[in-house]
């Protein structure tokens, strides 16, 4: 048996509306902001009804069980139910829109900003299209100091970062659930894999506050490491950061 | 140190039950590989418990509690008898895998497999020397189901003889006034029983029992299997104290992460001035946690305070704040005994609220560590005062944390009260000051930025030492109005007579 075209419909947005509902809040761990979700919902129902028209026959398929509701004698109980209960849902979906609501306001962030191209970073201004990482070269050069220098990255980081970022820099440190922005997560592949190592230094170095106005620097609880850490320590960690996780930096040659 | 990656951890009951059956039992050791252990060891766990396992990692001075030193080869939570040292490897495999809420050890099933944790397990019993299997284990005898009898046995049997009080203090939050270290000589704190996601293992009855028949090897918490103690508990009573353990989590002051928004009623009243009464129970709490000041000069890693409770009310013309914390020791500067106890100099106590001075037009704030040059912040701090001097609170104007102002607290007032290992402080002040340029004017219906600071003056905290949230929102919810009734109404009688229409249409239409 086919499915009429009218509850094809119907069963399709309610299954993209359930899809959304869990890989936000299932996997994602995180609740849709319903404003979203209406906006969403809105697009996706324009788009299905287009599906659903493209040609006349289908709209004829689509309005069919309507066009009979309303004119068919034979289905004036059905009638009458239906034009009871659809103003009814109508006034109690009004009734709850209209309650005053306590969501927080969504605040929308940039996560990775574009970086300037020069920044001022300790006391110097540095061009960040040309900064490299001064020990990168070792990885091949030297591979026994690299290793060491690693592990100073490593010290550094535990010391210094893993309260937040984790001891496995999976953005999952001890007080990590009370900052908000969470702090990134090192081992995905949407952060430091995609970044270049000037990217990281300017980051670590003026941390949040160091952020443009796009990526909220008022709320973000990373520390401004220039205060707290040498230069080369900087870029020890960014060393151990990519050793840990086994990521590399992209560099301008694979842009 | 505080339960972030922990609260995720903490299984609730229903999921606990099932996973016991794995973790509890004697586990069986699959046959470790020492050598891939010592190159996973070097890699993932070196940096806390030290290149020799003598938990001297570069990060043991900032972490409380210290990693474990593995030379001892004693191990915390174990489900071995008291007098046998060897833990269960599975045991081992536990914490490893799940890691220890509360401390910095994380779980690393997510990096690592089974068969690598195994490997790394038998790795670090090679710092001791440890071999062979435990020879005894705990004897269980039948387990007591809980009940309202045996949680009333298990209160009784808690208190007897300052048996658990002693440390863990009248309402289990680990405020008894006693000064513990452990073997290292490091300071050690009694947990606080109501909070089960700070539990290194869980609260779940079969845990706590292992606890008290084994002790906690390296801490003073004794042994009460142990037939030489006085305080020795029958396998039974252990069961009915085990039972009381669990009842006492507190739920309502478990964090919901989705609960950003401190919602304060309106009250035809008086706001209650002091924290005991019970008008504040209408008002719903939101827990936050609290992590140490790690971001500003200087910094603090090991701040006492984990999370604050907040409730909120308003009437026509003041705003009142209702903050609630456990905080394990009463610092009042000069009292000998919160001398006795406090680890650093003795401060005092303090709770600070932090509002931007202006609200934001667009989601542009302040910046959430007090503030800064361009957008200056109100906080609201109370001190608990000395032996010489009361209670008191203060305004202060800050523009990042060395750029404070305190000045005249105008209309602001608090009021506290501690009891059982609880602070109390309700903080009111009106609405509109008529000082817009220098104080908050709060509005009702707005989502107002909120954060908040607190300090434990017996853990040496004072200035930028301290434990704080980042923003989160107080909202002065409107007072019910008519206009959702009304549009409901509306909208239904508007669409009803469209249908009859409609219908009335098509059908004089139709063939
Ligand atoms: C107090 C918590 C905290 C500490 C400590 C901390 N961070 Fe962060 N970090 C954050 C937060 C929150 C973010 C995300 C918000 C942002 O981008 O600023 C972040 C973002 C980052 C980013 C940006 C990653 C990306 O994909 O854009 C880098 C790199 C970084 N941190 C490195 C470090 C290093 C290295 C340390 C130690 C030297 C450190 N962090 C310590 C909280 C912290
Ligand atoms: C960021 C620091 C850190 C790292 C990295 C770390 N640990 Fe721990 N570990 C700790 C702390 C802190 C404790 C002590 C908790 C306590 O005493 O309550 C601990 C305790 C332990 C215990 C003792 C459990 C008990 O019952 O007494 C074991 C076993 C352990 N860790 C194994 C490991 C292994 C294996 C690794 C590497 C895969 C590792 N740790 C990595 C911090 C760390
Ligand atoms: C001499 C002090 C002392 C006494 C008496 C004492 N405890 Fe403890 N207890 C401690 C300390 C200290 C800790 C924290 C150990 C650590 O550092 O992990 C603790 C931790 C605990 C924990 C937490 C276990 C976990 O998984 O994290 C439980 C449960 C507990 N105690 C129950 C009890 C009960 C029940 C009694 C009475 C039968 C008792 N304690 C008596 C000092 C004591």
């Amino acid at each position: 048996m086919r499915i009429p075209k009218l509850l094809q419909a119907v069963l399709v947005l309610a299954g993209v509306y359930f899809g959304f509902i869990v890989v936000f809040d299932v996997i994602l761990e995180a609740v849709i902001p319903s404003s979203l979700l209406v906006m969403y919902m809105f697009f996706v129902t324009a788009g299905v009804f287009m599906v659903f028209t493209y040609d006349e026959e289908g709209t004829r398929e689509l309005v069919a069980p309507i066009k009979a509701l309303v004119e068919d004698p034979s289905k004036r109980v059905w009638r009458n139910i239906v034009f009871v209960i659809v103003p009814l849902a109508a006034g109690a979906g009004t009734y709850v829109q209209m309650q005053p609501s306590f969501e927080a306001p969504l605040e929308l962030r940039t996560i990775h900003p574009a970086p300037p191209t020069t920044a001022k970073i300790y006391g110097k201004r540095v061009n960040l299209l040309k900064l490299e990482n001064p020990f990168r070269k070792l990885e091949k050069e030297d591979p026994e100091q690299f290793r060491e220098l690693v592990e100073e990255g490593a010290a550094v980081y535990i010391q210094n970062c893993q309260y937040c970022h984790g001891d496995k820099l999976d953005g999952n440190g001890p007080y990590a659930a009370g900052l908000n922005p969470t702090p990134l997560n090192f081992q995905d592949v949407g952060t430091i894999a995609q970044l270049q190592e000037s990217y990281l230094f300017w980051r670590i170095a003026t941390g949040g506050p160091g952020l443009p106005k796009e990526a909220a620097p008022w709320i973000s609880s990373m520390p401004v490491w220039q205060n707290f850490l040498k230069e080369d320590e900087i870029w020890k960690t960014i060393l151990f950061l990519y050793d840990y996780t086994g990521h590399s930096p992209r560099t301008w040659g694979n842009e | 140190m505080m339960a972030g990656g922990g609260l995720k951890k903490y299984l609730p009951p229903v999921f606990a039950a099932g996973f016991l059956a794995l973790y509890l039992g004697p586990a069986m050791a699959a046959p470790g590989d020492e050598e891939n252990g010592e190159a996973i060891y070097a890699k993932r766990c070196l940096q806390c418990h030290g290149e020799d396992g003598d938990g001297l990692g570069p990060a043991a001075e900032r972490l409380n509690p210290p990693p474990r030193d593995f030379t001892f080869g004693l191990y915390k939570f174990k489900s071995t008898p008291f007098d046998e040292d060897l833990p269960n490897d599975g045991d081992l495999l536990r914490m490893v895998r799940d890691g220890m809420p509360g401390t910095a050890m994380p779980g690393w099933s997510g990096l690592l497999n089974e068969q690598d944790m195994w490997d790394v397990i038998a790795y670090i019993k090679t710092f001791a020397e440890l071999e062979g299997e435990p020879e005894t284990q705990v004897d269980y005898g039948a387990q007591v189901a809980t009940s309202a009898e045996s949680i009333a046995a298990g209160k009784t049997l808690f208190h007897a003889d300052d048996r658990c009080s002693e440390c863990h203090g009248a309402e289990g939050k680990g405020d008894a006034i006693k000064k513990l270290k452990n073997d290292n000589g490091d300071r050690t704190w009694p947990r606080n029983l109501t909070k089960p996601w700070t539990f290194r293992a869980s609260n779940d009855p079969k845990d706590v029992f292992n606890r008290i028949t084994a002790g906690i090897p390296t801490t003073q918490m004794p042994s009460f299997a142990d037939p030489k103690s006085k305080k020795k508990l029958s396998i039974e009573e252990r069961w009915h104290v085990a039972n009381y353990v669990t009842s006492l989590a507190k739920t309502e002051k478990v964090v919901r992460p989705a609960n950003t928004v401190i919602q304060a009623a309106r009250l035809e009243g008086e706001i209650p001035s002091s924290p005991e009464d019970p008008a504040w129970d209408a008002a719903p709490p939101s827990t936050f946690f609290m992590v140490p000041q790690i971001v500003g000069e200087t910094r603090f890693f090991t701040a006492a305070n984990d999370t604050l409770s907040v409730r909120a009310l308003y009437n026509g013309d003041k705003i009142g704040l209702h903050l609630e914390w456990d905080d394990r020791t009463k610092s009042i500067p000069g009292d000998p005994k919160a001398l006795s106890i406090a680890d650093e100099d003795l401060t005092e106590d303090a709770v600070a609220v932090q509002f931007p001075v202006t609200l934001p037009a667009g989601m542009e704030k302040p910046y959430f560590l007090m503030g800064d040059a361009a957008k200056p912040v109100n906080l609201w701090r109370w001190s608990g005062g000395t032996t010489e001097e009361a209670e008191s609170v203060a305004m202060i104007d800050a523009m990042g944390i060395a750029e404070q102002q305190m000045r005249d607290a105008g209309g602001l007032t608090a009021k506290s009260s501690y009891k059982a290992g609880t602070w109390r402080v309700v903080m009111t002040r009106p609405l509109i000051t008529g000082a817009a340029d220098q104080d908050l004017q709060f509005e009702e219906g707005r989502f107002i930025p909120i954060a908040f600071f607190a300090w434990d003056g017996s853990n040496g905290e004072a200035g930028s030492h301290h434990a704080m949230t980042t923003w989160y929102w107080l909202l002065l919810k409107p007072s019910a109005s008519a206009r959702p009734i009304i549009a409901a109404i509306a909208v239904t009688l508007l669409l009803g007579a469209i249908l009859i229409w409609w219908g009335r249409s098509a059908r004089t239409r139709a063939p």
